[in-house]
């Protein structure tokens, strides 16, 4: 009884003889259908900006959100299926808002990072386990803040496998933008420099022609340790700049 | 219809369980410029009898944190026990030692987690903040803290806090003016004296407190400790 892969694609949790997790590393695929993502590290703090798909002139927009708060010092950024950030977002508020309410401090970037990952490989589909999830998730983050060590960009997978980076770019458009992004690095970029670039690099891989509306922009600056989410003037005014 | 007449013979029977104990002890804390000094006598007692003269009620729970527990002897140890497991979680979930203001949070809402079956005793902690600057906390039985320049607690907290209120706090000499300041201006080797002379008076007069008083002195190099004899009667 051999279906068009194999077997081993049959449960959620079964190593294929290789030594692979199929529906994980399908979920990996699930990404790259997504919208581009970038993030982008600097002394000054971190910028994120994402693209969002209008895909019919009667959507609303601002309604798309694709970068989130999840404490004052941490945004997050996505890519894939963002029905399945709801539940890692909510995890990492809860999990940021306890570390306070425990310890009467912020909770580190890495920590919050390490607390959501703990969800990826929570599913099952065995009925009488109860887990959070049946599948595993179809999206990927990208966890930009500030702690007391300074700034820090994290990404994380549906395998829950997360690194830090300088620089990463998720989604449809990320090979292109991974290697913009390498060539455009540099140490001691300034947040405006790193905020235009990363305009620039999503204007080259996005298939919409980029504007104030499409595109979602955010920092976490080092300085006050606050996340900012650009409005649309001020979306404009860099833009502008480009 | 419901008989509402009182039989006694229908009464239900009370029994009564207590499940505290109060071991005595006393512990006291002051925060200095750039160091902390907590201190607690080394007597643990149940009634009139002695249970051990060598017994100090403070726990070394960070390299810059120390904490003093009196009240039930159990209780004490189970909660030191279980703050050192929660600390260890800690260090392992953030890459960190925990800082002694996050200690004293987190000994807050622990404490509190128990509101309605209390852990029986009295917590100082002690330490340094990550400014550099000594730091006190103080806490009821169930977790209400406050961030103090300094504080006695256990069996003659009664008998020490008003003396400290006259030789750090300067209270009613004069100035009515409000400290500003989490930390006395004394050095650390008066501050030291004036809990080894504390300690002395407390012993005087109180049963609960003698043997010996257990000094840990915290700075930015770590915990030294020092010892002193008081009355063993």
């Amino acid at each position: 009884m051999f279906l068009t892969r194999s077997e081993y694609d049959h449960g959620v949790n079964t190593f294929s003889p290789e030594g692979r997790l199929f529906q994980v590393e399908y979920a990996i695929e699930a990404i790259k259908l997504g919208s581009t993502a970038i993030g982008i590290k600097t002394p000054e703090g971190v910028v994120l900006a994402v693209e969002k798909r209008v895909t019919s002139s009667l959507i609303i927009p601002s309604t798309i959100e694709k970068i989130v708060e999840v404490d004052s010092h941490i945004a997050c950024a996505m890519s894939g299926l963002i029905a399945d950030s709801k539940t890692l977002i909510d995890k990492a508020r809860v999990e940021a808002q306890n570390h306070w309410f425990n310890y009467d401090e912020k909770m580190s970037v890495e920590s919050v990072t390490q607390a959501v990952s703990d969800l990826a490989l929570a599913f099952s589909d065995q009925e009488d386990e109860v887990y959070a999830m049946s599948r595993p998730f179809g999206v990927a983050l990208l966890f930009a803040g500030v702690d007391e060590t300074g700034p820090h960009l994290y990404h994380l997978e549906p395998s829950g496998t997360y690194i830090e980076y300088e620089a990463k770019a998720i989604g449809s458009g990320s090979e292109g933008a991974q290697q913009n992004l390498q060539d455009i690095y540099h140490k001691n970029m300034t947040i405006k420099e790193a905020s235009k670039h990363a305009l620039s690099i999503l204007k080259q891989v996005m298939e919409e022609k980029l504007n104030a509306t499409n595109i979602e922009m955010c920092t976490v600056s080092a300085r006050d340790k606050t996340f900012h989410l650009f409005t649309k003037e001020e979306i404009e005014d860099v833009i502008k700049e480009m | 219809m419901f008989d509402i007449k009182t039989d006694t013979r229908k009464m239900p029977i009370e029994h009564h369980f207590n499940p505290y104990e109060m071991n005595g002890g006393t512990i006291v804390g002051v925060a200095g410029e750039d160091f902390a000094v907590i201190a607690s006598d080394t007597r643990l007692s149940e009634g009139y009898s002695i249970l051990s003269r060598e017994n100090p009620h403070l726990y070394h729970v960070q390299p810059h944190t120390v904490m003093g527990s009196v009240g039930f002897h159990g209780d004490s140890l189970t909660f030191n026990k279980t703050l050192q497991i929660r600390l260890r979680m800690y260090e392992y979930e953030n890459n960190k030692k925990c800082s002694t203001p996050a200690v004293a949070q987190l000994i807050s809402t622990m404490l509190y987690s128990r509101r309605f079956f209390p852990y029986y005793v009295n917590t100082i902690v002690a330490g340094i903040n990550n400014e550099g600057q000594g730091c006190i906390y103080s806490y009821d039985p169930v977790g209400s803290y406050e961030r103090e320049v300094y504080r006695a607690g256990g069996s003659s907290s009664a008998l020490i806090q008003p003396l400290l209120d006259s030789q750090l706090g300067l209270k009613n000499q004069g100035s009515f003016e409000l400290s500003r300041s989490y930390t006395v201006k004394m050095s650390r080797e008066n501050v030291v004296a004036l809990v080894k002379d504390v300690f002395t008076a407390a012993a005087e007069r109180d049963i609960y407190t003698g043997d010996a008083v257990f000094i840990n002195i915290i700075t930015k190099d770590g915990v030294f400790t020092e010892h002193f004899k008081l009355r063993r009667d």
